[in-house]
């Protein structure tokens, strides 16, 4: 049987799609306790990859596990994991309370729980309408009460705020989060960071079926503060005090300024005045995980069409992070316990060379 | 694999599809033995006396006693079969169709236990097909037949009997070509066409061609075993199936059997696994490609 932990594994997975390789070796590892953002363009592999995880798609190769197990080894899976998928059917002329009851009677829950869901979702009011009547935010929320049915210990939503209004998504958010805060598993894909950035703690990102980064969402939130771009006349110059002042983290830019992690506009300021060095401009950069999350997914379309058969190339310029085989042992990794504040800074998921400057991130590496 | 059962259980109770099927499959088999029916009890009036006196002698009754009703009765269950046929049909390919496989798949412990659970549901339903198609063509003959003319107490338990394995049969035939094709407009239209129009034609046009040579042909055919099941309860009773009546000729007892519905059938049981072989087959593909499908 399953290990109870609540832990989507997913090892080196790869799935092709004739001469179409939809995922290609992927790899990560979802905990319990947080809710997981699953993130990607469209095209990235994300709806196939979570398709394997539940049995419906079979791998190529590699392996995707729930509690360590295949879904279709879970024994009554319904009772481990949930999913709401894209594009789930709902027989039009069934009603909403007969399409629950029908699989409450598959996964084995008294009837009772059914009106418990309908509750939840709030479809009470249009229970005995067929779901062919119904829209598509309604839809969504009928998928949710029939993943939720067999109170799994694990929930997989496939791009569930398509259709739902602003009100829907406020609740599902708040949902996932105190769902995710009974120490449950949540994995949440989403082809827009903006619209699952702030139900998330952990995230995915995927582009071209390739993992990309994956590790606390704040740890990337942080990457991007303090990011101060230096046009000085002497860039050396600058760096050197800069180093000697032991203010900030260099980074070589491109177009010859100088990129300052961790340090201040007036910070850098001082150290070039000191030091002697013209400064003919400075820029701020902000925060924008938007625009980091579209470097890191853009070259899925950047060439053209991919070749098949032939491994996407990596990214140029995001702060990579090589795939981690996730191979923890059971139970929840140190600093993950059941509902934590998000970006735990020692999370083991954490590449440890991902801020080094020098080796990677903005106009970094090359 | 009882809480599968119950689901999809519910699952056919709570669509129409159940009984949009099963009125037309009762008033198809109670006009057709209606019909056919009018026909076969004037047949009784026409065979030649030769004929007719080889049977009758051989099975030692009166000429006005020959089972004419038998005939018919084959005949308006076979018609009424076609939706089971359909039933079946809708159990995995409609469920590929309203994309409600995906949960269905999710919510069983894998999937052979999800088609084994359709499997033994829509058998109950197969049989629920064959009674009430059976009730009705007997109720068709009962309207139209002379009463001497009628089958015996024990020839119509046969017939029911038949029709409900008949009908479980015919049932998982449509289960086994729905979940290898996927597609139901396409599995009906061609079932349908095939078993109505084409397998007949080509019987019907073969044996004008090549006589005794192929009058096998409707015997070893999905729609003509199938039909075989009940169909040759009727050719038995006039010695033209199973145990023949020696001096029968060939033309006569394949007349017998065409008009009982079961031309070419060498018996009801053989007829019954003929087409159990032709069920495990699109069962067993259907089965077997159902297991590696991609769900996408």
């Amino acid at each position: 049987m399953h290990d109870g932990s609540g832990r989507i594994a997913v090892q080196n997975l790869t799935k092709q799609f004739g001469a179409v390789t939809a995922v290609q070796n992927l790899s990560f590892t979802v905990e319990p306790g947080s809710v997981t953002g699953f993130l990607g363009p469209n095209g990235a592999g994300k709806t196939t990859t979570l398709r394997m995880l539940l049995g419906l798609v079979t791998p190529t190769s590699g392996a995707a596990t729930i509690n360590g197990r295949p879904y279709t080894q879970l024994g009554n899976p319904a009772r481990v994991a949930g999913a709401v998928l894209e594009n789930e059917g709902f027989h039009s002329a069934r009603t909403a309370r007969n399409h629950l009851r029908v699989y409450a009677a598959a996964i084995g829950v008294p009837d009772q729980r059914v009106d418990e869901l309908l509750g939840l979702v709030g479809l009470t009011p249009a229970a005995d309408r067929p779901a062919g009547s119904y829209s598509l935010g309604m839809r969504q929320r009928l998928s949710l009460a029939t993943a939720l049915l067999g109170d799994p210990q694990v929930l997989v939503l496939d791009e569930p705020s398509n259709g739902l209004d602003p009100e829907g998504i406020a609740w599902l958010r708040g949902f996932l989060q105190s769902f995710a805060k009974q120490g449950r598993t949540v994995l949440v894909s989403s082809h827009l960071l903006s619209e699952v950035e702030q139900m998330i703690d952990q995230v995915v990102i995927v582009s071209a079926g390739m993992t990309r980064y994956y590790g606390p969402l704040e740890q990337l939130r942080a990457s991007q503060r303090s990011r101060v771009l230096v046009q000085p006349a002497d860039a050396n110059a600058l760096v050197t005090a800069l180093q000697e002042a032991g203010v900030g983290e260099v980074q070589p830019a491109h177009d010859g300024r100088v990129a300052v992690m961790n340090a201040t506009v007036q910070q850098i300021g001082d150290v070039a005045a000191k030091a002697g060095v013209a400064v003919y401009g400075m820029e701020e950069e902000k925060a924008d995980l938007e625009q980091l999350f579209f470097q890191m997914t853009s070259p899925q379309y950047a060439g053209g069409p991919l070749p098949p058969g032939q491994p996407p190339q990596q990214p140029p310029q995001p702060p990579q992070q090589p795939p981690q085989p996730p191979q923890q042992p059971p139970g929840p990794p140190p600093g993950f316990p059941p509902g934590p504040p998000a970006g735990q800074p020692q999370n083991p998921y954490q590449a440890p060379g991902y801020q080094q400057p020098g080796q990677q991130g903005w106009g970094g590496g090359q | 694999m009882g809480n599968l059962i119950k689901a999809e259980m519910r699952k056919i109770i709570t669509t129409k599809s159940w009984w949009a099927l099963l009125i037309p499959a009762f008033f198809a088999s109670l006009l057709f033995a209606l019909g056919w029916g009018a026909f076969t009890n004037e047949v009784g009036e026409v065979l030649s006396s030769r004929e007719t006196q080889t049977i009758t002698g051989a099975l030692g009754i009166e000429t006005g006693e020959l089972p004419m009703g038998l005939l018919a009765i084959g005949h308006g269950i076979n018609v009424g079969l076609l939706f089971a046929v359909i039933l079946g049909v809708l159990a995995v390919a409609g469920e590929y169709g309203k994309k409600t496989i995906t949960t269905t798949f999710l919510t069983a412990p894998n999937r052979p236990m999800a088609l084994g659970a359709k499997m033994l549901t829509y058998s109950g339903w197969g049989a629920l097909y064959g009674l009430v198609v059976s009730a009705a063509a007997s109720l068709g003959i009962a309207f139209v037949v002379d009463g001497e003319r009628m089958p015996s107490s024990g020839q119509w338990l046969a017939v029911i009997g038949t029709s409900l394995l008949a009908g479980v049969l015919a049932t998982l035939f449509g289960i086994g070509v729905g979940a290898l094709w996927k597609s139901v407009a396409g599995s009906v239209v061609t079932l349908t066409i095939y078993m109505l129009l084409i397998e007949n034609v080509w019987v019907f046009v073969s044996f004008g061609l090549w006589q005794e040579n192929v009058a096998w042909m409707g015997g070893v055919l999905p729609n003509g075993t199938l039909n075989g099941i009940v169909g040759a309860i009727g050719a038995e009773a006039f010695g033209a199936a199973g145990v023949k009546i020696p001096g029968l000729e060939y033309e006569t007892a394949w007349l017998l059997q065409y008009t009982a519905g079961a031309p070419g059938a060498f018996s009801w049981w053989a007829s019954a696994l003929i087409f159990f072989g032709w069920t495990m087959l699109f069962f067993g593909g259907g089965w077997a490609v159902n297991q590696k499908r991609d769900i996408t």
